[in-house]
């Protein structure tokens, strides 16, 4: 069985994956949000997701560390890793004190802040491209501009995270709650840039449906990103 | 210069494991014997643990058996013995101060 998904959050995605063992199904592989699965017996194995130093690319005594811990690896996205374990052989967790699991998601948080800082520029390019006139470029805009407010979104969810975990060491914290683009904003850029695909105009009337919940959705959006969160 | 003590509890530990050489599970069932089950380190917080301390000199390998199942052993190094016995003597002023505690026991704190 292979299912499509895209995750930013990667402690979702994890639990996604138990949720699925305990369904009786164990991910295999991975590629490009697609994972593989296979047949299991409910509840056999503990899934993790771990970041590494590496790119597509598993340090060999990485490797070694996590085979010797009864660890299998499943699969390999750029810096991230597919980890399982048996869960007769006792719990399975991969950061088991405060101080290593703020290092861990500062890795996470700070490779997302350049993904951020690279879509804002391929948004840049779309824009100028729009501007000469490239219709497929407003497609691809709407794309990046909704994976930046994702991007985002997981940044201050981390950030927020961070401070909270510091605060358990105490540390003081300044960060409380911040203002980030509401996921309203994203679906109406995905929505947009479906119509923009639509050039048949025996679907105008499609077309305008989906422009006009793109702009509903955009100005939801807008509103919920102004209102401070509680 | 950063500050290497106060160690954490992980790095510690793992320091103390390796007094003599150990393998990497071989750590996690050290520690875990030790502290009787009370600290169980996750393969994700060891590795990383180790990674660090051999970047800072800490530890250094011991041995790569050239086996068919070889084992990566790390052992303590002088500067991770310095770090170790000032951690040490840090643990052992706050314990001689914890005494302090017991005069004002039964004046205002009960028990």
């Amino acid at each position: 069985m292979v299912k499509f998904r895209l995750y930013v959050n990667k402690d979702r995605e994890t639990a996604w994956l138990n949720e699925m063992v305990r369904r009786g199904y164990a991910m295999e592989g991975f590629f490009a949000g697609f994972y593989q699965f296979g047949v299991c017996s409910s509840g056999e194995y503990v899934y993790q997701i771990d970041f590494t130093e590496g790119f597509f690319r598993i340090p060999s005594d990485y490797r070694e560390f996590m085979g010797e811990a009864g660890v299998e690896i499943m699969g390999l996205w750029g810096p991230w890793v597919f980890l399982r374990k048996r869960a007769a052989e006792g719990p399975f967790e991969l950061y088991t004190d405060v101080e290593s699991t703020i290092e861990h998601y500062t890795r996470i948080r700070n490779l997302f802040k350049v993904a951020t800082a690279v879509e804002i520029a391929c948004l840049v390019m779309e824009f100028l491209a729009v501007l000469n006139g490239s219709s497929w470029a407003r497609v691809f805009a709407c794309v990046i501009g909704a994976m930046v407010v994702a991007l985002i979104r997981e940044v201050v969810r981390l950030n927020e995270f961070l401070a909270e975990l510091k605060s358990r060491l105490g540390e003081e914290s300044r960060i409380g709650r911040q203002r980030r683009p509401s996921r309203f904003l994203a679906a109406g850029m995905i929505a947009n840039a479906v119509a923009f695909m639509i050039e048949n105009p025996a679907w105008r009337f499609q077309k305008y449906c989906l422009v006009l919940a793109a702009v509903f959705l955009i100005g939801v959006g807008v509103v919920r990103t102004w209102i401070k969160r509680e | 210069m950063d500050k290497n003590v106060p160690l954490t509890e992980a790095l510690f530990y793992i320091l103390l494991s390796l007094r003599k050489p150990n393998h990497g599970y071989g750590i996690i069932q050290e520690v875990e014997r030790l502290t009787g089950g009370r600290v169980v380190l996750g393969p994700g917080t060891l590795y990383g643990a180790i990674q660090t301390m051999l970047a800072k000199g800490w530890i250094r390998i011991f041995s790569e058996e050239t086996d068919s199942r070889r084992k990566k052993e790390y052992v303590i190094t002088e500067t991770g013995g310095r770090v170790f016995a000032e951690e040490r003597r840090r643990l052992e002023e706050l314990l001689a101060n914890a005494a302090l505690m017991e005069e004002e026991t039964g004046r205002y704190i009960s028990g």
